[in-house]
């Protein structure tokens, strides 16, 4: 009887690590899924939703599924724009709340993503504090501190909390000298009115959206108080001042121009006493003393 | 004392005929390759005249040679502080213009032009771009004009004379010229040597001559800019600098260098000399006016046994020390003191001398008209066509002492060996000129031999090379002899 049980334990074996196994790696990929669907939510939805953090271009999604059912939700997400086409009154009203701004549709969606997504925003708006809150600025008014601090950042001259590049490398702005900034990413004299003044400017300072922006800023993120100097010196920027005209590198080229002038010149000065042709002048000077002869 | 060996030479200015046999004996020998179309480490100027490259005795303009500051010397155009900024462009490079663009013809179009009314020419074409040319100048542009308005009357050496004495030098039928032949003077300071960042030029211990490592030069040019006689040439093909080499392969085989050799003036003398090199940096810090005489001193007498003792302790060979007391060098330099060196003044110590030209009579003017033939033949030194503040400019640091000196010595023995020769000046008199001269009777018949009799032992007194004990030196003569052929050949390119 033993050994028969002995036995009949040992043909199980098998059997139940793999039952066990299988169980953990359906929990494993549940962890794995939700977690996809956080990094999605960073990536293609933060920059206008918040959970729990209040309004940015789109609503705060905290409670959405309160407000409206899974299935209108999940067809929403797959194709904003459709929905909004097919005379939807809700997606309408949506619209208008974000003074015209309509959802793209985010790219890499599919009905899976959408369930993943949608529970994840249920399960987040049951927290107390969703990590998808946001980033709390103050609210507090801006100072001309904040802006020369929010210029010494975009210029580098201050370097980034957590080592990030300074926003001159790429970017040019209004107001600091002839040679400008870098010319990869937009002018960024206007961008606190194209995206929507503080809170839109903070979040996507936040969380980048573009993907050039997130590849250097994902290992790096600025910190509340960088981004609250970030966005008083943008605010003066787009209130001061206007975008460079289309005639910028051609003030590159002519800059470049004096600039190698000047170096020529100060060779000209530092070798004055180098060697010059003594032959030629020789000849030169004494043709011309016959002329006046 | 640290007596060391040097071949010394000797040019005769009063023999030279300005025949540039000497270039051309050169020319085909070393400098018909391509890149050393414009080099003439040998070439005959034209005095007065502005020489090869243009004007290269002004130091204003080349920064050739030393400097004296203070008490310590200096390189004009260079420092260890500059050198560094100055890497790529040395700024007291030449260009080609002031040597010149060297240049062939296109003999082609002798045999191939279509038949026409005109006969067919050569025309020129750059030897550098290959292009027709319009030929503007040359390394004798004024040869044997001694008055051309542009390059005779820019003689950098004119400057000390006065402007009723360049008008005289000047004026028709009173135009003067001699020859002034030039090749390196293996100094014993050079400048070039000194000047090298990449130590590729050196001064070989066992004669002295003076040499460019072809495989250590790296093209920095510095040596161009500082050699005060621009001896130093740089070949644009193989990217290194070149220069005479006083063809040593020849010398260590006995014979005389090519253009000591091919002369047809015979005015050319080489033998050794030995010299004591621990005084060199005090001789080149010498008193302008006391150079000459410094570096007479620096010539120790080969005869002599402390001096022959110390050469034998600083490892000459006996034989180069024998050949040093029968060295023409040593008797023209140091026993006569009638040949100088030309611009000590630039303190590099040429072991080149010359024997200062005379020269004929200034013209009587009579009646309107210009008597150039006069009748005291052997006149007195200081009324010779070509002053002698210009000759001091070139070879005595504008101080005229010594050359006076060698002119009065010159003239003095040819008025004695009228006497002996032609017997139409009295002895009396020839012996009272030997005595205001500084010379003798003996001294005046052994000027008078080694000048106008010599021989070809007599003038080219070549030391044994012992290029064996050379060897020994660096390596074991005999695994050398085992392991070692002739080496490999390989010529110069750019780069390392």
């Amino acid at each position: 009887m033993i050994a028969v049980s002995r036995r009949s334990f040992l043909a199980i074996l098998p059997i139940w690590i793999l039952l066990i196994g299988g169980q953990e790696i359906r929990g494993d990929e549940r962890a794995l899924q939700a977690e996809q669907a956080k990094s999605f939510f960073r990536q293609n939805c933060m920059s206008c939703h918040t959970i729990g953090g209040g309004r940015l271009t789109g609503p705060d999604l905290k409670g959405a599924l309160e407000r409206k059912d899974r299935s209108w939700l999940k067809r929403f997400l797959l194709d904003p724009v459709a929905m909004l086409e097919s005379g939807d009154a809700y997606a309408a009203k949506l619209k208008k709340e974000s003074r015209g701004a309509v959802m793209p549709r985010a790219a890499g969606i599919t009905p899976q993503v959408a369930d993943l997504l949608i529970d994840l925003i249920e399960a987040e708006s049951e927290l107390e504090k969703s990590e998808f809150a946001g980033l709390q600025i103050s609210e507090r008014p801006l100072t001309a501190i904040d802006v020369e601090r929010g210029r010494e950042i975009f210029l580098g001259l201050h370097s980034l909390e957590r080592q990030g590049a300074s926003c001159i490398s790429c970017h040019s702005i209004n107001g600091i000298g002839g040679l400008g900034g870098g010319l990869l990413g937009p002018d960024l004299t206007k961008v606190y009115d194209r995206l929507q003044g503080r809170k839109g400017l903070a979040t996507w300072l936040a969380a980048p959206a573009t993907p050039t922006m997130q590849s250097i800023f994902k290992p790096h993120p600025l910190e509340s108080g960088e981004i609250l100097a970030l966005v008083a010196y943008f605010k003066e920027a787009a209130e001061t001042g206007s975008e460079a005209p289309p005639s910028g590198p051609l003030h590159f080229i002519l800059l470049g121009l004096v600039g190698a002038v000047g170096v020529l010149v100060i060779f000209d000065v530092l070798w004055r006493t180098r060697f010059r042709s003594v032959r030629a002048r020789l000849v030169a000077d004494q043709g011309e003393r016959a002329l006046h002869r | 004392m640290d007596v060391r060996s040097q071949i010394g030479m000797m040019f005769h200015l009063d023999k030279c005929i300005g025949c540039h046999t000497c270039s051309i004996a050169c020319k085909n020998i070393w400098t018909d390759r391509r890149g050393t179309e414009y080099m003439w480490w040998n070439n005959v100027e034209t005095k007065p005249g502005t020489g090869y490259p243009t004007q290269w005795e002004d130091q204003e303009k080349y920064r050739g040679g030393w400097e004296k500051d203070g008490n310590d010397l200096y390189l004009k155009s260079t420092s260890k502080k500059q050198i560094v900024p100055n890497i790529f462009h040395n700024p007291a490079q030449p260009s080609m213009d002031d040597y010149y663009e060297p240049w062939t013809y296109d003999y082609q179009n002798l045999f191939t032009a279509p038949e026409g009314n005109d006969q067919p020419t050569a025309r020129p074409i750059s030897m550098v771009t290959g292009e027709y040319m319009d030929i503007e100048a040359g390394p004798n542009w004024d040869d044997d004009l001694g008055g051309s308005p542009i390059y005779a009357r820019n003689d950098p050496n004119l400057k000390s004379l006065t402007p009723e004495q360049r008008l005289q030098l000047f004026s028709v039928e009173q135009l003067v010229l001699y020859y002034f032949p030039r090749i390196c003077n293996h100094c014993l300071n050079p400048a070039c040597v000194a000047s090298c960042p990449s130590g590729a030029l050196y001064k070989r211990g066992e004669d002295g001559i003076v040499l460019v490592d072809q495989k250590r030069c790296r093209a920095w040019r510095s040596c161009v800019s500082a050699c005060p006689y621009k001896k130093v040439y740089f070949n644009w093909f193989t990217g290194k600098s070149e220069k005479c080499i006083l063809c040593f392969p020849r010398v260590e085989t006995g014979q005389a260098p090519a253009c000591f050799h091919s002369c047809v003036g015979r005015i050319r003398y080489l033998g050794v000399l030995l010299y004591d090199a621990s005084r060199i940096e005090e001789v080149a810090r010498a008193d302008e006016k006391d150079l000459i005489e410094a570096q007479r001193s620096l010539i120790l007498d080969p005869n002599d046994p402390r001096v022959i003792d110390a050469a034998l302790a600083g490892g000459v060979h006996p034989s180069v020390i024998e050949s040093a007391q029968q060295s023409p060098i040593y008797k023209f330099v140091v026993d006569w003191k009638i040949a100088l060196p030309p611009h000590i003044e630039y303190r590099t110590l040429p072991m080149l001398f010359y024997v200062p030209p005379l020269s004929p009579v200034i013209a009587t003017r009579k009646d309107d008209r210009l008597n150039s033939v006069s009748d005291d033949f052997f006149h007195d030194i200081e009324s010779s066509r070509v002053p002698l503040k210009f000759l001091s400019g070139l070879f005595g640091a504008g101080h005229d002492g010594k050359l006076r000196y060698a002119l009065k010595k010159q003239k003095a023995v040819r008025w004695y060996r009228r006497a002996v020769t032609v017997g139409d000046v009295d002895m009396e008199t020839a012996e009272k000129i030997l005595q205001q001269a500084d010379c003798t009777k003996e001294e005046a018949e052994e000027i008078y031999r080694l000048t106008a009799m010599c021989s070809f032992e007599d003038r080219f007194v070549i030391p044994p090379a012992n290029r064996e004990e050379a060897i020994e030196m660096l390596k074991e003569p005999f695994e050398h002899k085992q392991s070692a052929g002739f080496g490999f050949l390989s010529g110069p390119r750019r780069g390392l």
